[in-house]
C-alpha cells in the first residue's frame, strides 16, 4: 500500500474521541524495502508492539532483522505521540479543511471537506468506511488509507495548535497583544466562522464552489500506476 | 486476553442460532474436509457462530468491544471486523489468510483487528483445515509423537477425539452422544457441560484403547528397555529413541511388561502407586494423588487441577475419575478403599501415639502392599495433623484465658490501692475536723473564761471599792 510521500510520520493528539495513532513505516534493510501505514491504539500495552512486529514479519515473510526495526519505529512514534498527549491545545471554534489526495493500488482519491476539531465524536474510521461504501470502492485497502490520511492531517493541525498554545503563553508573558489576533486564526488554516455563518449568508455552499468539494475517485490503469509510482520514487529520492 | 486456547468451555448456546448459512450440519473435526467448493467446514465447537448475531462466547473472549470503555469499539465495529475477516477467508477456504492481509483491508486500529483475527483463528472459523492440525498448543508435542499422531490420525481418525465442551483431547475414555453427535471428555460429562437439550443418559462411554494403535514388536521392546536404562525417567528421550511410539505408549507398555516391578526403585514408589492408582482408582485420596498422576502421565492436556464444582471438589474429582475408569473398576476400587480406610481407622484409634501407627504402617509396608501403605500413611498423617491442630487450639485458648485473668487481677489490685488511699485521706480529714472542733471549743472556753474573769474582776473592783 503506497501513499504519497509526506514528511510527517507522527501521531495525532486529541482531535478525536478515540486517539488512534497513525503509524507510518518505511524501513529498508538489505535491499528490501517495507512501507506501510496503519493506525495504532495507544492504549494497547507496549508488549503488543513486538507481537505485531513479529506477526507482520512472519506474514510477509520478511527477514527477521525487520522485527526489531519495526518495533523500534513504532515505539518512537508512540512515544512522540505520548509527549504531545497531555498538552493543551488552543482550540477555539475550529473547522478545518481536510484534503485527501492519495493513491492506493489502482484507486486515486481526491477530496476536500471540512472537519470540526471540537467535535470529538467525529470518527475518521467511520468516515472512511462510509466513504468507501458510498463511492462503491471495491479495493478494500482504500478504507484504512483514507482514515490514515485524515488522522495524519488532524495530527498536523493538532501539533500546530499545541505549538501555538505554547507561543500564546510565551506571548502573554511578553504582553504582546497583537499575537492574540493572529493565533486566533490558528495559522490561517481554520475558517472564520463568523464570516461564513453570518446572518446574511446561507449555510448552503455556492454552486460555483461545488467542484472544489466534490470527491473524485479514479480507477487507474496499469500504465498510469507505473508512471505515477516512478514519479513518486523520483520525488522521494 | 485474546483467546489463545480456551480451556473453559463456551457457555450454552441458548441465545444463538447454531447453524451457519454456509456450513452443513456440524462436522466432527477428525473427518477429512469435503471437496465440494461451496461447503465450508466449521469445527463443532464453533457451532455458535452466525453472521446475524454475537454469541456469549465472543463477548467473553473479546470484552473490549462490549464494555463501552473505548468509544471506537462497540459491537457494530466488532461485527464489521469479524464479518469481513470471515468473508475474506471464505472467498478462498483452502488458502490460509494472514493477519497482515486482513488488516490492510480493514479500517481500524491494528491491535483490535489482530485480537479478533486471533480469536477467529483459534476457534477455527478461519484458516481451518480439518485434517491433521487441530489446536495450536499441540505443536508442543515431541517429534516422535507428532509423527505417530499424523500416521495414526491418518489411519484411525476415531482415536483422536476432541471434546466439544472444553476442546481438549480425549484420551482414556470419552462419552459420545449419537443423537446430537457430540463428544465430551469425562470431565465435561461429569460437570454436565453439554447442550441444554441433552441429558446424561444419552451418552455412552467409549473406551479409547491405546494398544489398538500399534503392537509392540520385539525390536521395539528392546529399544524401549535400552532407552530406559540410558535415560531413566526422561520419557521424552525414551520416546524419541524408540521409533514410532509416543511417550504415553512407552510408559504404558513399560508398566505392562511382566518384570516392570523390579525396575521401579523405591523413590518412584509414589509414581508406581500413581500408575496403579490410575487403574485402581481410589477416590478417597483424590486430590493429592491425582495431581501426581497429572504430572507423570504425559497427556498433559488432561490437566487434573480441580476445576470442578466449588461445592465439593473432592467429590467432583472422584466422579470424574470414576467416569474415566469405568463402572466396575470404580466399584472395586471403592470397596477396596473403604475396607482399607476402616482398617486404618481401627489401628489409628488403638495406637494413640503416632509412632505406633507409623510402625504399624511400616509393618504393613513390609508385607509388600504398596497401595495400602501409602493409603494408611496418608490417613494416619491426616489424623495426626488433626490432633496437633486440636492441641494447638487448646493451648491458644488457655493462653488467652490466662492473659485475661491477669488483666482482671491487675485491675483488682489497682482498685484496692485506690481504696486504701481513699481511707487514708478520709482519716486525715477526720483528724483535721477534730482539731478544728477542739480549736473551736477552746476558743469558746476562753471566751467564757474571759467573761467570767471580767465579771470577777469587776466584782473584785466593786468589793475593793466598797
Amino acid at each position: 500500500m503506497k501513499l504519497p510521500a509526506t514528511s510527517s510520520s507522527k501521531a495525532p493528539v486529541k482531535p478525536t474521541a478515540d486517539n488512534l495513532v497513525p503509524i507510518r513505516l518505511d524501513i529498508e534493510t538489505e535491499g528490501q524495502r517495507y512501507k506501510d501505514a496503519f493506525t495504532w491504539n495507544p492504549s494497547d500495552p507496549d508488549s503488543e508492539v513486538v507481537v505485531f512486529a513479529k506477526r507482520t514479519v512472519r506474514d510477509l515473510k520478511l527477514p527477521p532483522q525487520f522485527i526489531t526495526q519495526i518495533a523500534q519505529s513504532i515505539q518512537t512514534q508512540l512515544t512522540e505521540f505520548r509527549s504531545y498527549e497531555g498538552q493543551d491545545m488552543y482550540t477555539a471554534e475550529k473547522i478545518v479543511p481536510i484534503k485527501l489526495d492519495l493513491r492506493v493500488n489502482h484507486t486515486l482519491i481526491k477530496d476536500h471537506f471540512l472537519w470540526d476539531l471540537n467535535n470529538y465524536e467525529s470518527d475518521p474510521e467511520e468516515f472512511a468506511r462510509t466513504f468507501c461504501n458510498d463511492m462503491g470502492i471495491e479495493d478494500p485497502e482504500v478504507g484504512p488509507a483514507v482514515a490514515f490520511a485524515i488522522r495524519e492531517q488532524l495530527y498536523e493541525i493538532a501539533i500546530q495548535s499545541v505549538a501555538s498554545a505554547r507561543e500564546i503563553k510565551i506571548s502573554k508573558k511578553g504582553r504582546r497583544g497583537a499575537e492574540h489576533a493572529i493565533s486566533s486564526k490558528g495559522g490561517g488554516n481554520a475558517l472564520d466562522l463568523m464570516k461564513l455563518f453570518r446572518y446574511n449568508s446561507s449555510v448552503v455552499r455556492k454552486r460555483k464552489e461545488w467542484y472544489v468539494y466534490e470527491p473524485i475517485v479514479d480507477i487507474l490503469s496499469n500504465e498510469e500506476v507505473d508512471a505515477l509510482e516512478a514519479r513518486e520514487d523520483r520525488n522521494t529520492r | 486476553m485474546a483467546a489463545k486456547s480456551p480451556v473453559k468451555e463456551p457457555p450454552g448456546t441458548s441465545a444463538v442460532n447454531p447453524t451457519t448459512p454456509l456450513a452443513p450440519p456440524p462436522v466432527k473435526p477428525e473427518l477429512p474436509s469435503s471437496s465440494e467448493p461451496d461447503v465450508v467446514n466449521v469445527p463443532s465447537y464453533s457451532r455458535w457462530f452466525s453472521f446475524d448475531s454475537i454469541s456469549e462466547c465472543e463477548v467473553k473472549f473479546l470484552p473490549e468491544f462490549f464494555d463501552s470503555r473505548s468509544p471506537s469499539k462497540n459491537p457494530r465495529v466488532y461485527r464489521y471486523y469479524r464479518d469481513s475477516i470471515v468473508k475474506h477467508y471464505r472467498e478462498n477456504p483452502s488458502r490460509k489468510i494472514t493477519f497482515t492481509d486482513v488488516r490492510r483491508t480493514l479500517v481500524g486500529d491494528v491491535g483490535s483487528i489482530r485480537r479478533v483475527f486471533d480469536f477467529l483463528e483459534t476457534w477455527g472459523l478461519i484458516n481451518y483445515f480439518a485434517s491433521v492440525k487441530t489446536l495450536k498448543w499441540e505443536d508442543k508435542e515431541t517429534k516422535s509423537s507428532a509423527a505417530s499422531a499424523e500416521s495414526s490420525s491418518a489411519l484411525k481418525e476415531t482415536s483422536k477425539r476432541l471434546c466439544n465442551g472444553c476442546k481438549t483431547l480425549c484420551t482414556i475414555a470419552c462419552f459420545a452422544c449419537d443423537k446430537y453427535d457430540l463428544t465430551l471428555c469425562a470431565r465435561c460429562y461429569v460437570r454436565g457441560n453439554h447442550r441444554v437439550g441433552v441429558s446424561s443418559s444419552d451418552f455412552r462411554r467409549v473406551e479409547i484403547s491405546e494398544e489398538a494403535r500399534s503392537d509392540w514388536t520385539e525390536k521395539e521392546t528392546l529399544q524401549l528397555l535400552e532407552a530406559i536404562m540410558h535415560f531413566g525417567d526422561d520419557w521424552r528421550k525414551v520416546a524419541q529413541h524408540v521409533s514410532g511410539k509416543s511417550e504415553k505408549d512407552c510408559i504404558t507398555h513399560f508398566i505392562k511388561l511382566p518384570f516392570g516391578q523390579e525396575f521401579i526403585c523405591k523413590e518412584s514408589d509414589s509414581e508406581d502407586v500413581d500408575n496403579k492408582f490410575f487403574s485402581i482408582n481410589n477416590p478417597s485420596d483424590a486430590v493429592s494423588e491425582s495431581e501426581n498422576v497429572g504430572a507423570t502421565s504425559p497427556s498433559k492436556r488432561m490437566r487434573l487441577t480441580p476445576l470442578a464444582d466449588a461445592s465439593n471438589p473432592i467429590m467432583a474429582q472422584a466422579a470424574f475419575l470414576s467416569a474415566l475408569a469405568g463402572v466396575e473398576i470404580a466399584e472395586v476400587a471403592a470397596r477396596a478403599a473403604v475396607t482399607t480406610l476402616s482398617d486404618v481407622d481401627d489401628r489409628a484409634s488403638k495406637g494413640s501415639l503416632m509412632r505406633n501407627t507409623r510402625q504399624q504402617e511400616a509393618g504393613v509396608a513390609s508385607n509388600g502392599d504398596a497401595t495400602q501403605n501409602a493409603l494408611a500413611r496418608a490417613s494416619v498423617d491426616a489424623s495426626s495433623l488433626i490432633e496437633k491442630e486440636e492441641l494447638d487450639v487448646e493451648k491458644a485458648i488457655s493462653g488467652i484465658v490466662e492473659v485475661q485473668m491477669k488483666e482482671i487481677q491487675d485491675k483488682i489490685i489497682r482498685f484496692e490501692s485506690l481504696d486504701l488511699q481513699m481511707e487514708e485521706e478520709w482519716k486525715q480529714l477526720e483528724q483535721v475536723k477534730n482539731l478544728l472542733f477542739v480549736d473551736q471549743l477552746s476558743v469558746l472556753f476562753h471566751k467564757s473564761n474571759a467573761r467570767k474573769n471580767g465579771d470577777r474582776t469587776e466584782e473584785n473592783v466593786k468589793t475593793d471599792v466598797s
